[in-house]
């Protein structure tokens, strides 16, 4: 990180090679098509470059970084409203699945991952789930969710850090048992 | 003592923790409840707890490889800088170099978001044409607004995908879009003329998503026709 906040692209290839498929991931699984994730992708990446030299390590992951600049694009593309895309690119099939053939260790190495944190998210009560998926990926405020699940605030705000904190232990377990 | 019994009641902190760290509060709900945790250990404590199973979140989507398109056009803005350490002096004319994409971005948002809901057809008329934003290639739509009722009329739009079919939602001010009963397919050339149902009133967005076939409740994909009425 030091080299690409220095300037060095090379050295920020590096950080997209590795992390360029999960931010790509959570932009396709947000905006729903790939030319759109890969606006949202691309302007994530760019300001990050843009913006390397103010990564501190003591507050997370390089890969929580590039997330949560890859979530922040995505709500503001998805608050904006939908674009009409111009451009000519099949959807179907273009997004090449991890598990893939020549999938190298780390993409195997995520996608263990990913089944142990879908697996902690199907373990939740499915309204738990819901608001927990409405809210992270589609971008909805808790008043928003409430008035689309008819449920009070309150209740919607309740089955967030409920469903959370379920996960969590449900994380902790699987990272437990890893070991 | 448990950190817990150092801090407020749980019923009156910690209440909106989960949407905080899910970033589901508003801008200054969030506000006040960092101001919050500023003084609370508790809720300080809970935030980095949850926090980390919303990091976590993203691994449940399905894991994609990322596109050469996008490697080329990430890379492609940036080999211009190459090799170039950031000189404090050069800092600024870089900068402004950089933010181009991101500029052109946001600027081609705007034109797109600008040519969404143009009104076609109106003087002279009591019937008031408006031509919708359609994400399928080849396909437009528009909705025709007369004395208080719409319709909306489609050409070229490919069927729903299998096991689904299109849902009609109505979306008034910065409320999340309700549902409608108006669901439906197209026809073998991809046309469909459906009555907008429900009250207009204050509608300014009509959209069109694909849904599970008895329609739901709450969208669960990206719209794929939005109709701006005002």
């Amino acid at each position: 990180m030091q080299l690409a906040a220095e300037g060095h692209a090379h050295a920020f290839e590096v950080v997209f090679d590795r992390h360029g498929g999960i931010a790509f991931s959570l932009a396709y699984r947000m905006c729903g098509r790939r030319a759109m994730a890969e606006d949202v992708a691309q302007e994530a990446f760019l300001a990050l470059w843009r913006s390397a030299g103010r990564y501190d390590a003591s507050r997370g992951s390089v890969r929580s970084w590039v997330l949560s600049a890859v979530h922040n694009r995505a709500i503001d593309a998805l608050r904006r409203g939908i674009v009409r895309d111009r451009r000519q690119l099949d959807d179907e099939g273009a997004a090449e699945r991890v598990a893939d053939a020549r999938s190298t260790d780390g993409e195997v190495l995520r996608r263990e991952e990913a089944r142990t944190v879908r697996s902690a998210l199907r373990e939740l009560p499915s309204e738990q789930q819901q608001v927990i998926e409405l809210a992270y990926f589609g971008g909805f405020t808790h008043s928003q969710i409430a008035e689309l699940l008819q449920l009070p605030v309150g209740t919607v705000k309740g089955r967030m850090r409920l469903g959370l904190g379920k996960m969590r232990i449900e994380l902790d377990r699987g990272a437990g048992a890893a070991v | 003592m448990s950190p817990r019994e150092d801090g407020p009641p749980r019923s009156d902190c910690g209440a909106d923790v989960g949407a905080y760290v899910l970033g589901a509060l508003e801008h200054e709900e969030a506000r006040a409840f960092r101001a919050h945790m500023d003084s609370c250990v508790v809720c300080r404590e809970e935030a980095a707890a949850l926090r980390a199973a919303v990091e976590a979140l993203p691994l449940s989507a399905p894991q994609l490889k990322a596109p050469r398109t996008l490697r080329r056009r990430v890379f492609s803005e940036l080999r211009p800088q190459q090799g170039r350490a950031r000189h404090p002096a050069r800092k600024r004319v870089a900068a402004r170099v950089r933010l181009r994409p991101a500029a052109a971005l946001a600027g081609a948002l705007a034109v797109a978001a600008a040519a969404i809901g143009v009104v076609v057809g109106s003087s002279g008329s009591s019937t008031r044409v408006i031509r919708a934003s359609v994400v399928a290639r080849d396909a437009s739509a528009v909705v025709s607004l007369s004395h208080g009722s719409a319709q909306l009329i489609i050409h070229g739009m490919p069927p729903p995908p299998p096991g689904k079919v299109y849902e009609v939602w109505l979306k008034r001010g910065a409320s999340a879009p309700a549902a409608t009963d108006a669901l439906f397919s197209v026809t073998a050339h991809g046309d469909a003329a459906v009555v907008v149902p429900g009250d207009l009133h204050a509608v300014n967005e009509v959209l069109v998503t694909p849904e599970r076939i008895g329609g739901s409740r709450v969208p669960t994909h990206a719209p794929v026709i939005l109709a701006r009425l005002s």
